[in-house]
């Protein structure tokens, strides 16, 4: 009978040998905030070989990937796992707290996020030897946003506008932000559920500016929000899932992207996106290096790749959000003149005037607002 | 040698369910309690400071979901047994050359995923679908009513999905039902309803236990149905951790909130087989030990 007990304390003992070790490894917490000295650049050569970029569904054509590999002798792994600014990070963060990418060379996330992962240290700078063609082709207006000022870490994929989608069976009438509060429409609007998109519009309504909110301002807006999503005005907070309760005239209207409309009109002739009246939400998706990432000189080769004009027409002409390359246009209008004439695409100054970058609250207050946000989405 | 060899032969037995579970809940467990007794934020770091008013904080916070959560759970796991029971019941005793046939169309379902199933009721539920148009017709909705997002859609959705682990446990009871007892009780001139009651009910009540259970348990800490079926007046105490968990990072405050929901389950599970006793739960064999 005794050596029946020593089997069940080795296992016991195996159990807390293995809670120790796992103990050590996880304990330590965070990394402070990243400081500028050591932020690593990623290497620019050797370019070719192996590599891997993590992106969002539906984003690239099926083209563009083989014939990159074919004019620089790589293999590309291009997975499509992120659905979700917050999940992909709340998956991942363990591995970059390490220092390790998973795997990956290169991923794929909104301006919010990108910054989020820069102050946690996350993030390389890329050499900008390295990439000549986005020096020369990135357009004007996405140069110096707020959060990456020089561009130092992050390089536009796409852009794209949130405004309101609307069914123009059931709503033609709404244009405002304003009217998607209207009692009339109860039970029959949706909002995104993310923060910085619905909050910025919020702002915008309530006269703000969502570069420079103060706290209270950013109170308020979620003070709208929570009353109307309380009150059932705003039948659900959706993520991206607003297209099939939209067509089917569950709702009538929608805070939603331009992107999305685009493809979804192909189909469904009565959905539209329109600019609300007062502005839109500009933002990126952005290219960004992690810490650890395995072959980043073939990674910043497919920035340099993708910001030739004539390789990111094929991209714009797929994916129908916002190109950030200059240039694009004209390759598109010899063509695909459709493509290259519509103002969701190719937008002129007129159309974005109103137009401006999503809010990120000072980190002062960022978490407080963040909880009090998702509080809201989760009744 | 072979005496010693003999008593240790259960214990090897033992060992590898006993590993499993060491692994796979024991270690994990330790490592979210330690968790739920940290305090920071993601970008600060998370300290472990014995940060007990995690626990009071998120609760306090969170007791909508929490009341929520039991009250479409116990009201889908009433409504599974009320839909299991009968139909457990016809596929034991009156089914035929059927049972098979029958049984396979309750496990059917599970072809395909969980998700899709879910998705699949968005459609069917939608404000301009076939059902609700039937419901307005009869009055059950009101003019502009609608069936999606209402407490009422997600209830069914839990219903719905977790019903075969109602009616698979009540079938294998009653299954196992010796047909001379109920046969005995007639010869003593119980009429059918009677024997029903004071027979076949009770012996079957081990099935409905654990259905229950299956069905609740899981019922509780669910939120696919809230998120499909529901809005954010429908959100579930899973919805709250699963946002707390991924967007919000709030690592600490998510695990106490998990604990939490351990100890109200542990605790509702304790009083519920108490109250329906030991025996029910294990059947024969309680009694027998």
């Amino acid at each position: 009978m005794r050596k029946t007990w020593k089997i069940v304390l080795a296992l016991l003992a195996l159990a807390a040998a293995l809670g120790i070790a796992a103990c050590g490894g996880g304990d330590g917490g965070l990394e402070e905030g990243a400081s500028e000295e050591d932020v690593e650049t990623a290497a620019a050569k050797p370019i070719g070989g192996e590599w891997t970029i993590s992106n969002w569904p539906l984003y690239i054509d099926n083209k563009t990937i083989d014939e990159f590999d074919k004019e620089v002798g790589a293999t590309t792994k291009y997975i499509e796992d992120i659905n979700d600014n917050f999940e992909f990070f709340g998956k991942l963060r363990p591995q970059l707290q390490n220092g390790e990418s998973g795997g990956r060379s290169m991923f794929v996330v909104t301006d919010y996020m990108a910054k989020i992962m820069r102050d946690l240290g996350y993030l390389q700078n890329i050499d900008k030897s390295a990439i000549p063609n986005v020096e020369e082709n990135l357009r004007v207006e996405l140069e110096a946003p707020d959060f990456d000022p020089e561009r130092e870490y992050s390089v536009p994929w796409q852009s794209g506008f949130t405004g309101i989608v609307i069914n123009t069976d059931l709503a033609p009438e709404i244009d405002s932000i304003e009217d998607l509060l209207k009692p009339k429409y109860e039970g029959k609007v949706t909002f995104l559920g993310d923060m910085y998109d619905d909050v910025s519009l919020v702002l915008k309504m309530q006269g703000a500016d969502p570069a420079n909110a103060s706290e209270e301002e950013w109170n308020k807006a979620i003070d709208t929000i929570e009353e109307a999503a309380d009150s059932g005005q705003i039948r659900d907070f959706t993520g991206n899932a607003y297209a099939g309760p939209l067509v089917k005239g569950d709702i009538v209207a929608a805070v939603g992207w331009s992107g999305d409309a685009i493809q979804l009109q192909a189909d469904n002739p009565n959905v539209k996106w329109i600019r609300p009246a007062e502005g839109c939400n500009l933002w990126s998706d952005n290219m960004v290096i992690p810490v650890g990432a395995p072959n980043p000189g073939t990674a910043q080769a497919f920035m340099n790749y993708v910001y030739d004009p004539k390789n990111q027409a094929q991209i714009a002409e797929y994916v129908n959000y916002v190109t950030p390359v200059e240039g694009t246009k004209e390759v598109l209008e010899k063509q695909d003149p459709k493509v290259a004439n519509n103002q969701l695409i190719f937008p002129d100054e007129q159309f974005t005037a109103d137009c401006t970058p999503q809010a990120i609250p000072d980190p002062s207050f960022e978490d407080a607002v963040t909880e009090r946000y998702q509080s809201v989405v989760t009744g | 040698m072979t005496a010693i060899r003999r008593r240790l032969v259960p214990y090897f037995l033992l060992g590898p369910g006993l590993i499993w579970l060491i692994l796979f809940f024991v270690v994990p467990m330790y490592f979210m309690a330690r968790l739920s007794l940290e305090e920071g934020t993601l970008t600060e770091g998370f300290r472990f400071t014995w940060q007990f008013s995690n626990f009071t904080d998120s609760l306090a916070e969170s007791d909508t979901q929490f009341v929520r959560s039991f009250v479409y759970a116990g009201v889908a796991t009433v409504l599974a047994l009320l839909i299991a029971y009968p139909l457990a019941y016809a596929i034991a005793f009156r089914a035929g050359r059927w049972k098979n046939a029958l049984l396979l169309a309750v496990i059917a379902p599970f072809f395909t995923t969980y998700l899709i199933r879910t998705l699949a009721w968005q459609t069917i539920l939608n404000d301009t679908g076939v059902v609700v148009d039937t419901f307005k017709t009869l009055g059950l909705v009101s003019e502009g009513g609608r069936l999606l997002d209402t407490p009422g859609s997600v209830i069914a959705g839990l219903t719905y999905n977790f019903l075969p682990f109602m009616i698979l446990p009540i079938y294998a009871s009653l299954e196992r039902i010796d047909q001379s007892l109920i046969e005995a009780a007639k010869d003593l001139y119980s009429s059918a309803r009677t024997a029903f009651w004071k027979v076949t009910l009770p012996i079957s009540a081990p099935g409905i236990v654990a259905g229950t259970l299956l069905t609740f348990i899981p019922a509780v800490g669910d939120y696919i149905n809230a998120d499909f079926l529901g809005s954010q007046n429908q959100a579930m105490i899973g919805n709250v951790i699963q946002s707390q968990y991924l967007v919000t990072n709030d690592y600490p405050s998510a695990a106490a909130l998990s604990f939490v929901l351990m100890a109200l389950i542990l605790a509702t599970v304790v009083i519920y087989i108490r109250f329906a006793g030991s025996e029910a739960l294990m059947g024969e064999e309680a009694r027998r030990a």
